[in-house]
């Protein structure tokens, strides 16, 4: 019995330890960054300034810049994620279900710096040429497209993040989808359903579980750094188009790290800017375990 | 007279569920002990708490009292796992260890235990274990190979050969025939009937006939409840209980 | 509607899904080719040994100090993240029942997705401030943290798909727990264990954010101690990559080369493990 209870509290020890390290994550922020809450309360989120001389400092660029990669990436995922999934779960020939499925699980596993350095030397350039010069040539008086072009911009990190969570949340689509009982899909078949018609049934029937996977690919996507870092331009501007240079709150981090030991407000600037991502990234993940579990247990 | 295991007042909750009522029965030694009833009146359960094997189950509960040599195998201070050991345990489904060889599988509690010295003693015990349970003629060439590509009796020999290579007191018996086909199971009957002069056999069956055939007591359990318990012949030609009665002309689940 | 405009719509519907799906997978494979037709060309064993080059002028140059970095600091990752995340996921498979490690799991699926540039804040402020100097261990401790949640999942799950008759059989021998789990059931885990680890090691060898905040990347030395600055391959990609010499982008390349080709070996090597169980 005491070997029992011994080896008992040696795993809680480890599980503790754990415990500790995310509450200490959390901790470290809050005690890192108040300094710049207690100055300039909660205006720090929506002040547009970047002055370290000054010691003014508020995120506001950089928090729109994190949502419109974000959106552009979720917007041009989701399809593509859901394709994907269907594609391996119904349409493609039984024998290559196993390779795509490992294609896409190769794909999430890919170290986010090699899409970075492929998205500033191959991604960015292919889609200045071909899409985003086009589209502020001709379409560049609709206020997304208005201004003028650059590689490196909040367009490109936007399609950046959309081919980095495709596979994560096709995925778990294809999970829940292969998970419906069969019986479902014989009754639509068996109404002289098109196969189409029943997709989009089905589809229908999983909508919590792609809401959910949504919302965990949104989250994996505002916490992305250094893909983004290396592709969104960095220049602390408020965006007022999509193909504007900007930062997201993870590359103002990356980027002006290095310099914020130099200063006094910059630190807490960075870990401030650190807190709000957490929080947002937070509500965001949850949202998505919590759909998740209700489709799992419902299903 | 001194009893194999004694079982005293035993109740057994799984959450608020009452399993097992107030059970209490004393098992010689060197016989086979058949515990018998319809599916779901907790014969597992039973057979489970007495080698605390039901402590594994966080929503288990129990009060009372299991004796062994006197000793309440409940009481505080009692080493688990010197529990455990006197027991040896035949499960439903054969489970043997399917990532080790047959040889490993046999030896791996002796081994784990400290029982043996060597690797020739090692070898001696498995050898006699795998001979007890009348495997070692069809596997003596294979000793390496993996268990899984044994057939369903043979691994059910197989887990009665580990079992025996602790060289426990009491052998627990969960159902052992109810996944094998007659002729397998028949084997396996026989190998009780030369095993009781060693060992002392406790065996749950849902199979009245199974119990009629081997043992030479057996209890009845019913709803958690013990019915009725005596000598097989007995029981089964006058029963003295109307539910004991259905159960073996087959009335009852 | 008419059969056969439904038929059509059909058609044209399963049409754009399958190429939407093709499309989602082009990326890698244009990925895989563009690395290796750019970067392939510099990987020799110089490469992989000598001092970078200097950013104009001078000879070919490699990564061997980011090399012998990253050997460091996955083999510590692995050490630190692997056992705390390999007892957590034991206890939760064994113990699901508490509600500590109910808890504890809904933590861990939230730790899976954060952003990682914040556990490399956590990092400076435990490791790199009070030493006052970059060093390589807050970047071993930054990337522990990182694997710990995919590690203890994995786990978890590796237990929890051993059959109970299993866990009866074993404890039926009347071994003691530790035994019971860590020598029986393991080995009856050993294929999930080791994918949760190779998992691990994956993303210690491939995560650059924690490492931008705690390890400098220094290009030098190739390795000073614990408590010095120390590189990496995906943090020298990163840095060689926005730099803005021709001669570091070359050498970004060569080194993405040899990273995706560690990470294809770890990808193929699980995959396989995982076919074997499968049958």
């Amino acid at each position: 019995m005491d070997s029992e209870k011994i080896f008992l509290l040696f795993l809680i020890v480890f599980v503790s330890t754990s415990l500790l390290i995310m509450a200490g994550i959390v901790t470290s922020l809050i005690i890192n960054s108040y300094q710049i809450f207690l100055r300039d309360g909660l205006s720090f989120i929506f002040k547009n300034v970047w002055n370290p001389v000054k010691e003014d400092y508020g995120i506001l660029p950089a928090l729109l810049g994190t949502l419109i990669s974000s959106a552009i990436a979720i917007s041009i995922a989701m399809p593509l994620a859901i394709s994907l999934a269907i594609f391996s779960a119904e349409i493609a020939p039984t024998s290559i279900r196993g390779f795509i499925n490992s294609v896409s699980d190769l794909m999430a596993s890919l170290p986010s710096v090699i899409y970075g350095l492929w998205g500033l030397y191959v991604l960015a350039p292919i889609l200045n040429q071909y899409i985003m010069t086009p589209l502020y040539q001709y379409l560049g008086f609709i206020p997304l497209f208005s201004t003028k072009p650059i590689p490196t911009n909040l367009f490109t990190a936007g399609v950046l993040l959309a081919i980095m969570i495709t596979p994560f949340s096709s995925s778990i689509i294809r999970e829940v989808y292969n998970a419906i009982p069969h019986h479902l899909k014989e009754a639509a078949y068996s109404l002289g359903m098109t196969r189409w018609e029943v997709i989009r049934t089905l589809l229908g029937y999983i909508k919590s579980a792609i809401l959910a996977g949504a919302f965990l690919a949104l989250g994996r996507a505002m916490g992305e750094t250094v893909a983004v870092a290396m592709v969104v331009g960095n220049t602390f501007t408020l965006p007022r188009s999509l193909f504007d240079m900007g930062y997201t709150i993870s590359s103002l981090i990356a980027n002006q790290f290095p310099n914020a030991e130099a200063y006094s407000y910059m630190m807490p600037a960075l870990y401030g800017g650190a807190l709000v991502l957490f929080m947002v990234g937070l509500i965001i993940n949850l949202a998505g375990l919590y759909w998740i579990r209700r489709v799992m247990t419902r299903g | 007279m001194s009893w194999a295991i004694e079982v005293q007042n035993l109740n057994v909750w799984y959450g608020d569920k009452h399993i097992i009522k107030n059970v209490s029965f004393r098992v010689p030694k060197n016989v086979i002990f058949a515990i018998m009833g319809p599916s779901g009146c907790g014969k597992s359960t039973l057979l489970r708490a007495m080698n605390r094997l039901l402590d594994l189950n966080p929503h288990a509960r129990v009060e009372g009292q299991v004796k062994i040599n006197g000793v309440n195998i409940y009481g505080d201070n009692v080493d688990v796992t010197w529990v455990r050991r006197q027991f040896g345990m035949v499960f439903q489904i054969p489970n043997p260890f399917p990532h080790l060889s047959i040889y490993e599988n046999v030896a791996l509690g002796p081994k784990l235990n400290g029982l043996v010295k060597d690797k020739s003693q090692l070898d001696e015990l498995v050898k006699q274990a795998l001979q007890k349970a009348y495997l070692w003629d069809e596997v003596k060439n294979d000793l390496r190979k993996p268990a899984s590509m044994l057939s369903g009796g043979q691994q059910q020999r197989l887990c009665i050969a580990r079992a025996l290579a602790l060289k426990p007191r009491i052998i627990l018996m969960d159902e052992p025939t109810a996944n094998l086909d007659p002729v397998a199971s028949s084997k396996i009957e026989e190998l009780l009937l030369e095993l009781k002069e060693d060992y002392t056999i406790i065996i749950v069956t849902h199979n009245p006939q199974q119990a009629a055939r081997v043992s030479d007591y057996v209890a009845f359990l019913y709803m958690g409840e013990l019915i009725e318990i005596g000598e097989t012949s007995t029981v089964f030609t006058r029963p003295s209980n109307i539910l004991t009665e259905k159960y073996v002309l087959g009335r009852m689940g | 509607m008419r059969l056969n405009k439904r038929k059509i719509i059909d058609r044209l519907m399963l049409g754009i899904i399958s190429v939407l799906a093709i499309a989602s997978a082009i990326p890698i494979f244009a990925i895989i080719v563009n690395v290796y037709s750019e970067g392939a060309r510099y990987v020799s064993l110089n490469f992989l040994i000598d001092l970078p080059p200097p950013p104009v002028g001078g000879g070919g140059g490699g990564i061997g100090p980011a090399l012998v970095g990253t050997l460091v600091l996955v083999a510590l990752a692995l050490a630190i993240g692997g056992s705390i995340g390999f007892f957590t996921g034991l206890y939760l498979s064994e113990f699901s029942h508490t509600r500590l490690a109910q808890y504890t799991q809904m933590f861990l699926q939230v730790m899976v997705e954060f952003p990682t540039i914040i556990v490399g804040l956590f990092a400076y402020m435990i490791l790199v401030a009070p030493l006052k100097r970059f060093n390589a261990l807050a970047g071993a401790i930054a990337l522990s943290i990182v694997i710990i949640p995919y590690i203890a999942l994995n786990v978890r799950e590796a237990y929890k798909s051993i059959p109970y008759t299993l866990k009866e059989a074993a404890f039926s021998l009347g071994v003691s727990a530790p035994i019971a789990y860590l020598r029986i059931l393991l080995s009856a885990a050993r294929r999930g264990v080791l994918t949760a680890l190779l998992i691990g090691l994956a993303k210690a060898a491939g995560e650059t954010a924690p490492l931008l905040l705690t390890i400098l990347g220094t290009t030098f030395t190739y390795f000073g101690g614990l408590d010095q600055p120390i590189n990496a391959i995906p943090l020298l990609i990163y840095n060689f990559a926005l730099s803005p010499y021709e001669k570091w982008h070359q050498v970004a390349w060569g080194a993405a080369a040899v990273l995706l080709t560690i990470i294809l070996a770890i990808f193929i090597v699980s995959r396989l493990m995982v076919k074997e169980v499968k049958i």
